[in-house]
Order: C-alpha cells, then structure tokens, then sequence
C-alpha cells in the first residue's frame, strides 16, 4: 500500500505508556476515591437493575404480587407473540435503512465542513444543532406537526403536485418519517467524522492530486481507508443507538406504536407490556434478547472489521 | 497544612454520605393527627386537562379552608401516562394518599391489596344510589366511591345536520337505521363531513350491546362472557361501512389526535360518555351538541347503565386514612364541590351534591339526557376483570387495524381473544 510509511510514521509518534511513579499507590488510592462516587451509582443504579432484571425476565411478575419462576417461558412465548415478532421487525427496518443513511449525510456534511470557508465556525454549530435538541420531547412534537395533515411537508409536496396526505396517520409512510428524523439529526456522528478528517495529512491528497486522480478516487483511496476506524465507530455507535430509538415514538404515536403497529419499535413495546400491561418479567426478557442481540451483531461487526478497518501501524 | 490523603477521604466519605442521605430521604415520621399550625399532608393524584386542574384547585383550597388541619398536595397529568406513573409508584410502595380513580382498573390494584378498603373508615354513602356502589366493590369490599356517573350516547351537531338538509334523529333507531343515518351524512358530506368515527371500535359500546342481548361481559369467576361469534357479529356491524364517508377514516383520524374526529369537526356524530359535552364544545366551537339514546334492536332494552365516571381511591398504605376519608367524602358529598365541577366529572353520584348544584345551559343537556334514560337503565357493571385495561386498549388498537384494513373481523377476533385468554391466564 502507498501510504503505509506515513501510517507508521504516525504510529511511531503515538503517545507512549505513562512511566512507573514511586508515588503509584498513593496515586491509585486517591484514583479510587475520585472514583468512588461513580462507582457506588455505577454499583447501586446499574449493575444492581441488570441482575434483579436478569432474574425477573424467568418469572411472572405483575408488579404488585411477588415474582413467580417460571424459567424460559417468556423467552419461548416471545416468539409466538405477533406483536413482539412485529416489534423486530420495525426495528430493523429502521436500523437498517436509517443508519447508514444517517452515516451517510453525516459523512458529506462533515467533508463539506472540513474545507476552509468563511463563516464555517456558524456552519458546524447550525448543523450539529439538530442532534443536540433531537432526542427531546418537543422535536418529535413539531416533527408530529410538520407531518401531519396539512402541514408543511404535506403543503410543501402538493406544491409540487405530490399528494401523500399526512404522514403520521400513514402507516406506509411513518417509517419514512422516523427514519428522516434520525438522519436530520447526523450532528454527532459529524462531529467525529470532522475531527476523522482533520487527522488526514493533506500531503497525501496533494500526492493523488500529481498522480492525476479525481475526486472519486481520492476519496476511495484516501479519505475512506483513512477513516475507516472512524466509521467503524459511528457506525458501531449509532447502530446499538438505533436499537434503542423509544422517545420519539413514543411521542409521535401516542405511546401506542401506531398507526397499525408502524412505529411499535422494539423497546416502546417493552415498555408497553411492562407499564401498561404489568407483564414485567415478559419486559425483563424482551429486555435481555436485546443486549443479547446486540452484543452478538457489536461481535459480528467487529469480526468483518478487520478486512475493512485500518489501524495505523498495522502490518497489512 | 491539611493531609492531602485525609483530605480526599473527607470529600470522599461526604460524598457518599450526603448520596447516601438523599436516598433515604422521607426518613421524618410523619404525624397520624395535624393541628391548624401542625397540619398532615396528603397527596392527591388525577388525570385530565387545565379546565379540570383549576376546579380541583379550587375544590382543595376549599377542603383547607374547611380542615385547617390537613393539607393536600396536588398532581395530575394526562390519561395515559397516569397509569403507567401509578404501576410504578405500586412497585415501589408509594401510591399517593388519595386517587381519582377508573373503572377499567379498580380490580387490578383493589384485587392486589394495593387500595385501600373504603368500608373501614368514615365516608358517608346515604346520598348514593344503590345501584351505582357495587362497581366500587370486590367480592363485598368498597375501593372506589364514584365521584359522579355517565351513560353512553349518541352526539349529534344540529347546525351540521342542517346544512345537510337531514331531520334531526330522537334516537328511537335500531342498528340498520343508524347505519344508514351515518351513510346519509357520509354521501351528503362531500368528503369534508363524515358519519362518525366506528362505533364498534369501543368496548363499552361492545358492552352495551352484549346486555342487548342479555349476554354477559364477564363470569363471576373472572372470564369471558361472550364467544367469539358475538364479537364477530358485532364487528360486522359497520362491515359495510368501513372505507366508505360514513365512518372517518383511521388515517384522519390518527391525524386528528389528541382531538377527537367529532371535536374537530370532521364528523356529524360521535358515540360515547355524555360527560365528553363540555370538551366536545370547546373542541369544535359549535354552538349546540344534543343527545339521544344509542340505538338497539330491541326497544325495551336499550342496554345502558349508569357508569361511575370516575372514583375516589385511598392507597393502602396511606398514613392518614382518617385525612384521606375525610378528602374523599368532601370530594364526592360536598354540595360546593358539586357546583365547581358541574358536569365535568359527570353528573354528580351522590343526591347532596347534586341537588346543591345548579345545572344550566350544557350541563343541563347531559343531566337531562341521564333523566331522559332513567326507564331504561339497570344496575351498573361489576369491576371489570383484572388487566382489563390491557384488553379495552387492545379492543380500541385492533379496530383500528380493521379500518386500516390490515385485518379482516376473522382476524381482528383471533387476534382480540388470543390476547384475553393469554391475559386471564396469566392472572389466573
């Protein structure tokens, strides 16, 4: 490969190891008070949830009554339930179209950022916005409104002689629309994609630019296998992100999931039969498939990496 | 000069101790008896828009004015994030004092211990119709006390009729001429007005059509009363109306939400609890809303029921049940109560707060509709089956799904009985 003297060039300029101090134990104890708070929450609010819910998700627990064992039934009945097989797969449509589409338009906004321009300092701000408010509540409200009957995007398209009605009364077209407001909101991945880019030596572009290549082979060549690690990590990031979607439609669809089941994605599903139902054991389990789930597609991903991903320094 | 290392551990130790502290934070014992300068606090919790937060706040300013000793603490939101709010507050033991309360979940909490039994402290219920406390009661214990009642009825905007040139219906109708009522709205409407929304897409109108029928909802030991042809016949009812102007499209409707199709001014009619006046009214600015009897296929037997709109609930666990008692029985006998909440709530249960309420312009409709029904009415429903809450929202979503078209009734009663024998399994 052309560029792997520079890579290890940047590898031999890594920071080293912090150097063995005299003081060390005196260092980890005061580390560990620092740290201590954090882990008392860490202790208390997370990994004891995780293990009570472990064991509710093999009982019957209706909150109100003691739990009742009843081993790996609510895994077994998950499959035969209608709505949690179409609970999967609204969740998966919406990771994935809506991730790499979300990768996408955080990528070519980012590249369009990282040139010099006057005023880019505003750009980056106006475009990282919409991820910093987007998880709240009252995005997905205006969101609600803007695609509702007769609203703008519904005016705007019969403008153009499109009439798709509203959108949120459409179980057809409400995917659509929660897969537009997770890519609207590319702000985060952006960020990290611009400082990506900004860690590429311009030398190498200029390099390409003598040997006469274009725009597209630059980036197939240089931007892309230098960023590789990055988009490993977006696409990592917001594809366990994704998963998780539950505010948005949850506002957007009454805390239903629907119209017709259309936004019941997975985890506003386990909320409804954990809250409204009372089934929460059957919600500890749905729960657990999840982590499961995702831990096994967070593996596969990092398995198929290694013939996409380039680390600097590394022997290939 | 300060240890550096017993410094660390003092900010360390305060940390966690001041976390500590917070997390046990209602360590303070409270009082059983308050006095004017010591007085108890109770909390108070229910669902509903601004108009009713402001009556409640009058009502609790009055309760203070009159109990010095007690003091109420207020919160409420909306209906559906209530439910899941009072789930968590059960699981975690802390359910406020004193709760409005629905129907649709008395047994779930009552049955669970979770509710306070009503008939071990003071409330008075002489002013209380004898056929409306039983669906207060479990198995002969009294959880809720009904604030006030609703029937079901049938809607109607004169105005739109109208201007539609179609006479006003008396309500004398069977299920094959209200049909055609909405199909006459629906073809004269022109695509702007429509029939009404589904009416089979409610369980109590399900309900009052079972007793119609003389079928009951629910057996005494806690299971279906009806069969699944029952549901299909019901569903098949609007079969040919589905897709067509008589019945709004779940898409519009969908649209409309939180505003009912009937608020917004998108349908003619609209079946449902006549307490719904006031809301209706300010939703749709119309002028006048008028109210007739649902229809039947057997005259003298129209199926309908007072309701309890709402009740009063206390937790079990409530550390002031003589304070609780004495906020419920001022909530639901109080003639002054009776004359902030008028017909909101439903028109007052209890004779006293009825008769010291004056009733005119809407409020009189729905109070004159519920006396124009009287020769009709039998007792009102047990408490429904627990986790029947589960299944009226699952009644509500598979209709839905019927007028999207995604399901056939075949289907639609498949899928609604798999999730009540699921459901009274589980309860079991």
């Amino acid at each position: 490969m052309t560029q792997s003297p520079t890579l290890s060039r940047r590898a031999a300029s890594a920071p080293t190891p912090p150097r063995k101090s005299r003081r060390r134990g005196a260092n980890t104890r005061a580390g560990y008070t620092f740290l201590l708070p954090w882990l008392l929450g860490f202790i208390a609010l997370t990994v004891g949830p995780m293990i009570s819910s472990l064991y509710l998700s093999f009982t019957n627990y209706n909150l109100f009554d003691a739990p009742k064992w009843i081993g790996f039934d609510n895994y077994l009945t998950l499959f035969q339930d209608e709505r949690f097989l179409q609970s999967v797969g609204v969740t998966m449509q919406y990771v994935v179209f809506g991730t790499p589409l979300k990768l996408a338009a955080a990528l070519a906004i980012a590249m369009l950022l990282n040139s010099k321009r006057k005023g880019q300092g505003f750009y980056r701000s106006a475009f990282y916005a919409p991820s910093l408010i987007g998880a709240s509540v009252s995005i997905a409200i205006v969101w609600k409104a803007m695609f509702g009957d007769s609203g703008p995007v519904d005016q705007g398209l019969s403008f153009f002689g499109i009439n798709l009605g509203g959108w949120v009364g459409n179980p057809n077209m409400t995917m659509g629309m929660m897969i537009l407001l997770t890519v609207w909101q590319f702000g985060a991945p952006m960020v990290i994609f611009l400082a990506g880019l900004k860690q590429i030596p311009t030398d190498l572009y200029e390099a390409a630019s003598m040997d006469g290549a274009g725009p597209v082979r630059k980036f197939m060549n240089i931007t892309w296998p230098m960023l590789s690690p990055v988009i490993f990590f977006n696409l990592l990031m917001e594809t366990i992100h994704a998963f998780q979607i539950f505010a948005s439609a949850y506002i957007i669809s009454n805390g239903e999931g629907g119209p017709a089941g259309s936004t019941l994605f997975y985890t506003l599903y386990l909320y409804l039969r954990g809250f409204s139902d009372f089934r929460m054991g059957y919600a500890s389990a749905m729960a657990w498939l999840l982590v499961i789930v995702v831990g096994i597609i967070t593996l596969i991903f990092f398995k198929t990496s290694k013939s996409w991903v380039h680390y600097s320094g590394d022997a290939k | 000069m300060i240890d550096r290392r017993k410094f660390l551990g003092t900010v360390a130790l305060g940390t966690a101790s001041a976390a500590f502290l917070a997390a046990c934070g209602q360590s303070s014992s409270p009082a059983q008896t308050g006095s004017a300068e010591n007085p108890v606090t109770i909390t108070y919790t229910w669902w509903g828009n601004d108009d009713r937060a402001e009556r409640t706040r009058k009502a609790i300013a009055l309760f203070e004015s009159k109990n010095p000793d007690v003091k109420v603490n207020g919160n409420f939101s909306d209906f559906a994030g209530y439910w899941q709010k009072r789930a968590t507050e059960a699981a975690g033991g802390g359910l406020p004092d004193v709760m409005q309360w629905d129907l649709s979940y008395l047994r779930d909490y009552g049955q669970r211990n979770q509710l306070l039994d009503l008939g071990t402290v003071k409330i008075n219920t002489d002013a209380f119709d004898k056929s409306l406390l039983p669906s207060g009661q479990i198995r002969g214990k009294t959880y809720g006390i009904p604030t006030s009642t609703n029937a079901f009825a049938v809607y109607y905007d004169p105005a739109k009729l109208a201007s539609l040139g179609i006479a006003e219906p008396d309500g004398s109708w069977n299920y094959k001429e209200f049909n055609a009522f909405l199909a006459e709205v629906g073809a004269k409407g022109n695509g702007t007005l429509f029939g009404g929304t589904d009416y089979t897409g409610i369980w109590w109108n399900f309900n009052i059509w079972l007793r119609q029928n003389n079928i009951q909802a629910f057996t005494e030991d806690g299971k279906l009363g009806f069969s699944k042809d029952d549901l299909k016949k019901w569903w098949n009812l609007t079969g040919d109306l589905r897709g067509t102007a008589a019945i709004v499209g779940e898409d519009k409707a969908t649209q409309l939400l939180p505003k009912s199709p009937f608020g917004s001014n998108v349908t003619a009619t609209e079946v449902t609890w006549d307490n719904f006046m006031a809301g209706y009214l300010a939703d749709s600015g119309a002028k006048e809303l008028k109210l007739v009897p649902v229809p039947s296929d057997d005259p003298d037997n129209l199926g309908l029921f007072l309701k309890p709109s709402m009740l009063m609930v206390a937790s079990a666990k409530t550390k002031n049940k003589d304070a609780a008692a004495r906020f419920i029985d001022f909530m639901v006998n109080d003639p002054e109560v009776g004359q902030i909440f008028k017909t909101s709530r439903g028109v007052p249960a209890s004779k006293t707060q009825r008769d010291g309420t004056t009733f005119e312009g809407t409020d009189k409709l729905v109070v004159d509709y519920e006396k124009s029904i009287e020769k009709y009415l039998k007792d009102a429903p047990e408490p429904p089956i627990v986790g029947f809450g589960t299944l009226e929202s699952t009644f509500k979503r598979v209709t839905q799904d019927l007028n999207y078209g995604k399901l056939t009734v075949d289907g639609a009663a498949d899928a609604w009985f798999k999730e009540a024998e699921d459901l009274i399994k589980q309860n079991a």
